[in-house]
């Protein structure tokens, strides 16, 4: 459906994307990911084909944004991060100004504009003057202008930005029901958020892809990687030897006093069956375990990890498994991209 | 395209923006016509409304920035130029769809000015022959000073900025006349012929005497059309070096 190859762009000497290559598959939700900066909005910007490219190609729908534009763009609904609304428009008279500049045939043009008024819960704002509606209602008027023309693809640039929890929900369950018809590129930078709601996921970050993996291996790396709280009343020292002589035990860290002889540790370990052996070796040294939870580890951790990596990656299982005490990467100077 | 024309014609006209610039359009132009009358002796009959577009030149040409201030500065400002950019129009689609809104606007501007030449025709006579002529000849001259605007509004993100160095373009416009007519330029007749071809003042004089010259009319349309040209070019030049 959308192929990009390669895509490089520079502003000035400055690379804010370097040589990306991914694709989204018919019907399927792409999440694209990355912190502040990483370069997501520029490479959305280029795939809508609002800015050129330095470098590279973008095909949608087997047209060439640069070659073929005019039919390349009538594929493409795109909700920029900032909704582009004009304040001194009514929600109606805007819609219908998008859909005819979108080229929708006069005989359809109320219908599509009804349709994404309904889809977007905007109906009864149809005569508010867009300056007057709340942050929400704006993101939604941008997002059913997005949807109007039909297209094929929707590329949807931190839709839920500024919006209250039930207000995300709703924009989440809007995306999972346009897949049936649509391609969707998702761009967040909180992982949780596209998990919810993709299948695959692009990281990016300073303008290189770290990892292009599927949600269920994401997870999988996660569960990999599960944390085990423990309270355990012994000595220090020797508790911290006995479990880092077990086997499937990553890393012990961020040891904590609670009382005299009695510590709080958190051990990284393989799977959740190394508990069990961490358990009997504590016992049968007479250290006495107080208390044992389990935690998996933080999705946002993972992300941390990922995107302090400076160099590339293929999957998200290389980078978990290396360990996380390297040292990250140095501070590039050309992070200064703005969102 | 038609439905950005449509738009841009909506946000003049369902505010007060041209509704106010024609009255100030008005205005200017019912200040001389009532002093032009107000000074008319018998023994002098010189009143002509050419004469009135030329003498008020100074005030009309403080209306075309503002007119022109807000059409693309305003688009970059508030996050829109994505939508008009992502569309499937070409840029030179966009330029001309905003090109002839304005051009509507103004032309409006000027119909609205008709009712002194036929309040006139009621009372006495009118030379309709030379009046239109001024009109198409201050016409053209707006739609070239109006392609200059939108080339300011174009490179600027503030509307202000881009009218008040269009206001002062304009002025230099003005000037141009006043320097050709300089006994430093007068002494060099070379620089003097290449001063006065570019005025568009002295242009204008030619139309407002009932001379309808096709090297005018080849001279406004051109200019205009390198100003849209130069437009696109810069809207694509900023595309590609964005920072």
């Amino acid at each position: 459906m959308v192929e990009i190859k390669n895509l490089t762009k520079y502003y000035g000497n400055n690379p804010a994307v370097r040589g990306i290559d991914f694709e989204i598959r018919d019907n399927e939700i792409l999440g694209f990911l990355g912190p502040n900066g990483a370069g997501k909005s520029t490479t959305m910007n280029i795939i809508a084909g609002y800015l050129p490219s330095t470098g590279g190609t973008v095909t949608v729908n087997g047209f060439d944004i640069t070659e073929e534009a005019a039919q390349a763009k009538k594929c493409i609904g795109y909700l920029p991060e900032i909704p582009p609304v004009y304040p001194d428009m009514r929600v109606e008279e805007y819609l219908f100004f998008v859909a005819g500049l979108k080229g929708v045939k006069r005989a359809e043009l109320k219908a599509q504009v009804e349709s994404a008024m309904e889809r977007l819960r905007i109906t009864d704002m149809r005569r508010r003057l867009i300056r007057n509606l709340s942050k929400g209602y704006k993101q939604r008027v941008g997002f059913a202008q997005a949807l109007l023309g039909n297209p094929k693809i929707l590329i949807l640039d931190e839709p839920t930005v500024g919006l209250d929890p039930s207000q995300v929900i709703e924009v989440r369950n809007l995306i999972l029901d346009l897949k049936k018809d649509h391609s969707i590129i998702f761009s967040s930078h909180i992982l949780a958020e596209v998990s919810a709601v993709c299948e695959r996921v692009v990281i990016i970050n300073k303008g290189q892809i770290m990892a292009i993996d599927t949600i269920e291996n994401l997870q999988k790396s996660m569960v990999a990687n599960t944390l085990l709280n423990l309270k355990v009343e012994g000595d220090k020292d020797k508790v911290v030897r006995l479990l880092k002589d077990v086997r499937g035990v990553k890393n012990v860290s961020d040891i904590e006093y609670v009382s005299s002889g009695v510590y709080t540790y958190k051990a990284e370990i393989e799977n959740e069956s190394v508990r069990k052996d961490i358990l009997s070796v504590l016992l049968n040294n007479d250290c006495n375990p107080i208390e044992v939870t389990m935690a998996k580890l933080n999705l946002e951790q993972v992300f941390l990890k990922l995107t302090e990596k400076g160099e590339k990656r293929t999957s998200l299982q290389d980078l978990l498994t290396e360990d996380a005490a390297t040292a990250p990467a140095s501070e590039n100077p050309y992070d200064n991209e703005e969102a | 395209m038609f439905s950005l024309y449509k738009k841009e014609m909506q946000s003049f006209f369902f505010s007060p923006f041209a509704y106010v610039l024609a009255a100030l359009f008005m205005f200017v132009f019912s200040l001389s016509f009532a002093t032009s009358i107000g000074s008319l002796t018998s023994s002098t009959l010189k009143f002509s409304f050419p004469n009135i577009f030329y003498n008020n030149f100074f005030y009309f040409i403080f209306l075309i920035p503002i007119l022109t201030m807000r059409s693309f500065a305003d688009e970059r400002k508030g996050g829109t130029e994505v939508l008009l950019l992502s569309s499937p129009l070409s840029v030179s689609k966009i330029v001309l769809a905003k090109f002839l809104s304005i051009a509507t606007v103004f032309l409006f501007m000027m119909t609205v000015s008709m009712f002194f030449p036929i309040y006139a025709a009621c009372k006495g006579e009118v030379m309709w022959s030379s009046l239109f002529c001024a009109y198409i000849g201050f016409y053209l001259w707006g739609l070239a000073c109006i392609a200059v605007g939108m080339l300011l509004s174009a490179l600027s993100e503030n509307s202000i900025i881009a009218a008040v160095l269009g206001e002062i373009i304009m002025q230099g416009f003005l000037f141009l006349d006043n320097f050709g007519a300089t006994a430093l330029v007068q002494s060099y007749p070379k620089l003097n012929s290449i001063i006065t071809w570019f005025s568009l003042q002295r242009r204008f004089v030619f139309f407002s005497q009932g001379m309808f010259r096709l090297e005018d009319l080849v001279f406004f349309l051109s200019v205009t059309a390198v100003f849209l040209t130069w437009i696109i070019i810069a809207i694509e030049k900023r595309r590609w070096s964005r920072s």
